[in-house]
């Protein structure tokens, strides 16, 4: 036990104990509010009753407010990831613990997932526990060129599903064209067909042939076509980006294009297009005919061209990973400030979740980090989300505590020979 | 099983032609190099200490001499001031080769699922040179790396240790000398594989009587070997490879690598270890070792865990990110692994979370003390840490220079040696290795 230093108790249980509307100021922070081009240094954040009221080099502190001294600290806004089955998927092998993924063929771009997102699954608090406080949960890809519609969720708080249906999902990918019967070129027509057919969709008129979606299902691609969600689409390869590019603009589509693997290929084409790309700065794998080009600076050559980059770990039980994306991203040439935004207000803007900035009248959601949080070194100090500080315990911190010192077996209660 | 050696050896000298190397031996070879002398880095030596401000001098691909301001003349002087000096990182579970990039079916020969029991196997007749992730796996300061078979099957056969150097043969890639493993494994993927086919395993139990009925059928195979005199007029036995393998881990040159998650498990492995007197080497992915990380230490297993993968099947549920912290701490041995093409790019990085997820919780780590796990523990649990592991005197110059330090997730390898030749140069195109298949259709060997 003389290894574990008392900072454990000190500094963890100070920050991380209270469950109520804070009313807090923490000082002497490098405060990245995400809406200024700049961070500021040695600012004052203020807290009261949940809200942001204030922050800057100068702001008075009210009588009766908690102050935390965060010399040395970093404040951010809670991580945002863009890609998860968060709250769908709890053990991925055994199947009653899953729900991202639709059986019925022709639900396609219906299947709506908000009605499954569990809030008591313990990924939600294993990453808010590491900073990650919001993400989008999708459907998983299944046999339709479509998975289904996504939610927003957040993970700390008496409300989970904060903004159902914000986007549709699918993929234009080599899975995608072996469901169709092997081309690519068959996702791009059949996703072409699909969006034809939605320009005349009635709903009271619509009796859905053998092999139409059914009327749920061209709702959902109806609110697309009206511009009311985004469309993200799963592509890799440059050629079938393109082609996307080619659909986006033909049916004025809002459109994200995921995983972008060869991106850099055709970043002047999606700057152009002002098509958003969720990236896995990681993936640098040549590990499919998709993904021939990957490269690890893939988001730093598309943050050059100009084109809005998001970072997805695409590992819902290790979301927490996003920020080491992010700083491997720096490593591979992105500023830091963008690989930062690509972890919190870009990924927030794209599906237009309320998250992922510091600003005041809004509810606080942010993370005091002991140092760098672009670094694998630091941890979270303290979470706050929409006002609250998140509690720090986790099931995994309790496996911890269960088992970290063997010989006493105190909270084991139960010995081993 | 003296015999069996015999009786090999016999067959050798009337069959071999033109070379008296014995078939599948390493035909690996130190690439000639001139002495040279680091300066000035600050150094994980792999021990565990840190020493800054280290002169290290090679000499025929061999640490000479390691301390500061060390008397070398005459021999290229590499200025390290400012970067740091590890030796070149170990990841004791890779199947880069047998699981390629790209991977699709006719690239898949990590698994021979086809019985329980596939202890004939080697996974070096399935690693493929020219899998662009070992170039990948250089850059990110990968110097040997154990490539082993799948887990589908109680028992899957013989792992290979290899260098990670570029070459049109693996046996061109073997760590001389390096013994061979024994892949086995625990829990839900063997009972899952062959329950789903209504044959044995299907559970747990299942999975036990299995080991132990091919354990019973090693013995009598050795005994016969044993038994056998080649000096009499009475014919050999006839070989099994299965069972060669077997009684490999039996006579102890051949060492046991056992996938296994659960605490419980472990255990019970080490129940079935005594029964037929063998030693397991390491237990691998060991997500839950930190509940019985005094038994691991008692007994002198080790344990090669990811720092953060969790929940992807039950058995894995109760993964934590201070496990490696724990092990460690409880003195056993502890390794970080990949088991990852990815992550086998960022060992440095995964040491670095599982040493700060301790800190987090209060625990005193040092940065040096955690490079142990992706050296010199992991170049014990491969049976080559007297070549490698360390820069300690007299070992292969297995190095890598970076450029801040390595356990930061903005560091990035710059030099990778392997016994001294410069195989990587983050600055220079042609010290990186680009294979057949990336030519003009890859984004070269660059990470």
């Amino acid at each position: 036990m003389k290894r574990f230093a008392k900072i454990w108790m000190a500094t963890l249980t100070l920050l991380w104990m209270h469950a109520v509307a804070a009313d807090v100021a923490i000082r002497n922070v490098e405060l990245h509010t995400m809406t200024s081009a700049q961070p500021l240094q040695n600012a004052t954040l203020l807290v009261q009753q949940g809200r942001v009221s204030a922050f800057g080099p100068d702001v008075s502190i009210p009588e009766g407010v908690q102050v935390i001294d965060g010399t040395g600290m970093v404040v951010t806004p809670g991580l945002v990831e863009p890609h998860s089955q968060i709250g769908l998927e709890e053990i991925s092998a055994v199947t009653s613990s899953v729900d991202s993924r639709s059986g019925e063929q022709a639900a396609g771009p219906g299947f709506d997932i908000q009605y499954a997102v569990n809030a008591d699954s313990t990924l939600l608090p294993i990453n808010v526990v590491e900073g990650v406080t919001h993400a989008v949960t999708a459907p998983a890809q299944g046999q339709d060129i479509f998975a289904g519609l996504a939610a927003g969720i957040v993970l700390a708080g008496d409300r989970t599903v904060v903004q159902p249906q914000l986007a549709l999902f699918g993929a234009v990918d080599a899975r995608a064209a072996a469901n169709l019967g092997g081309s690519r070129a068959e996702v791009v027509a059949s996703l072409r067909r699909a969006l034809t057919d939605v320009r005349s969709f009635r709903p009271s008129r619509y009796e859905p042939q053998a092999g139409q979606y059914s009327k749920v299902a061209m709702q959902a691609l109806a609110m697309v076509r009206k511009r009311k969600l985004p469309v993200v689409l799963h592509v890799d390869r440059a050629n079938e980006i393109l082609q996307v590019l080619r659909i986006a603009k033909d049916f004025d589509l809002p459109i994200i294009i995921r995983g972008a693997a060869e991106g850099w290929k055709v970043a002047t084409q999606l700057a152009a297009a002002n098509v958003p790309v969720i990236v896995d700065p990681m993936n640098n794998l040549p590990d499919g005919f998709d993904r021939l080009g990957a490269r690890a600076d893939n988001p730093v050559l598309l943050h050059e061209a100009g084109v809005k980059v998001a970072f997805s770990v695409s590992d819902s039980h290790n979301a927490r990973q996003l920020r080491q994306l992010a700083g491997n991203a720096v490593a591979s040439g992105m500023p830091w400030s963008a690989a930062l935004r690509a972890i919190t207000l870009a990924p927030a803007e794209m599906f237009g979740l309320n998250a992922g900035r510091i600003e005041v009248g809004q509810a606080a959601t942010l993370v005091l980090w002991q140092d760098d949080p672009l670094d694998v070194t630091s941890w979270p100090q303290a979470v706050m989300v929409d006002g609250q500080w998140v509690e720090a315990n986790s099931r995994q911190t309790r496996l911890f505590q269960r088992y970290r010192d063997l010989a006493a077996g105190k909270e084991a209660g139960f010995t081993y020979r | 099983m003296r015999g069996i050696a015999f009786f090999i050896a016999v067959l050798l000298s009337t069959t071999s032609y033109a070379t008296t190397r014995p078939p599948y031996e390493s035909t690996y070879e130190p690439r000639p190099t001139t002495a040279f002398v680091i300066r000035n880095a600050s150094v994980y030596d792999g021990t565990g200490r840190f020493l800054p401000n280290t002169d290290v001098a090679v000499v025929n691909g061999r640490i000479t001499a390691v301390g500061t301001n060390i008397n070398v003349s005459g021999v290229r002087e590499i200025d390290a001031q400012g970067q740091w000096l590890t030796p070149g990182i170990i990841d004791v579970h890779s199947h880069l080769g047998v699981y390629p990039s790209p991977s699709v079916d006719s690239t898949s020969d990590g698994n021979e699922a086809t019985a329980p029991n596939t202890a004939q196997v080697w996974a070096e007749h399935s690693v493929w040179p020219q899998d662009p992730q070992f170039g990948l796996a250089l850059a990110g300061g990968v110097t040997s790396l154990q490539i082993l078979p799948g887990s589908a099957n109680l028992f899957g056969g013989r792992s290979v240790t290899l260098k990670n150097v570029p070459s049109r043969t693996v046996v061109g890639m073997k760590f001389p000398n390096a013994p061979h493993g024994l892949k086995m494994a625990c829990g839900e993927n063997p009972k899952r594989v062959y329950g789903n086919r209504k044959s044995a395993p299907s559970t747990r139990m299942g999975n036990v009587a299995g080991y132990r009925a091919e354990w019973i059928k090693a013995l009598e195979y050795k005994a016969k070997w044993d038994a056998y005199d080649p000096a009499s007029d009475e014919p050999a036995p006839s070989r099994d490879l299965k069972l060669e393998t077997l009684v490999g881990v039996l006579e102890g040159d051949i060492l046991v690598h056992n996938h296994c998650y659960r605490a419980d498990e472990m255990a019970t492995m080490i129940e079935i270890a005594r029964e037929f007197g063998y030693r397991i080497t390491a237990f691998h992915h060991a997500v839950e070792s930190y509940k019985i990380a005094d038994l691991l230490a008692e007994e002198g297993i080790c344990s090669a865990m990811w720092t953060d993968w969790w929940g992807f099947k039950l058995e894995a549920f109760d993964g934590i990110k201070q496990n490696v912290a724990l092990v460690d701490q409880a003195n056993a041995c502890a390794i970080v692994h990949s088991d990852s093409a990815r992550d086998i790019q960022h060992l440095n990085q995964e040491a670095a979370k599982a040493m700060t997820a301790g800190r987090r919780m209060g625990m005193q780590i040092n940065a040096a003390e955690a490079w142990r796990w992706i050296t010199l523990n992991a170049a014990a649990a491969l049976g080559i840490a007297d070549e490698t592991g360390s820069i300690e005197v007299g070992k292969a110059a297995d190095l890598v220079l970076w450029n801040r330090d390595p356990m930061s997730v903005y560091s990035r390898a710059q030099q990778v040696f392997i016994d001294g030749y410069l195989y990587y140069d983050r600055q220079d195109p042609s010290r990186q290795p680009v294979t057949d298949f990336a030519l003009e259709q890859l984004s070269g060997g660059s990470e």
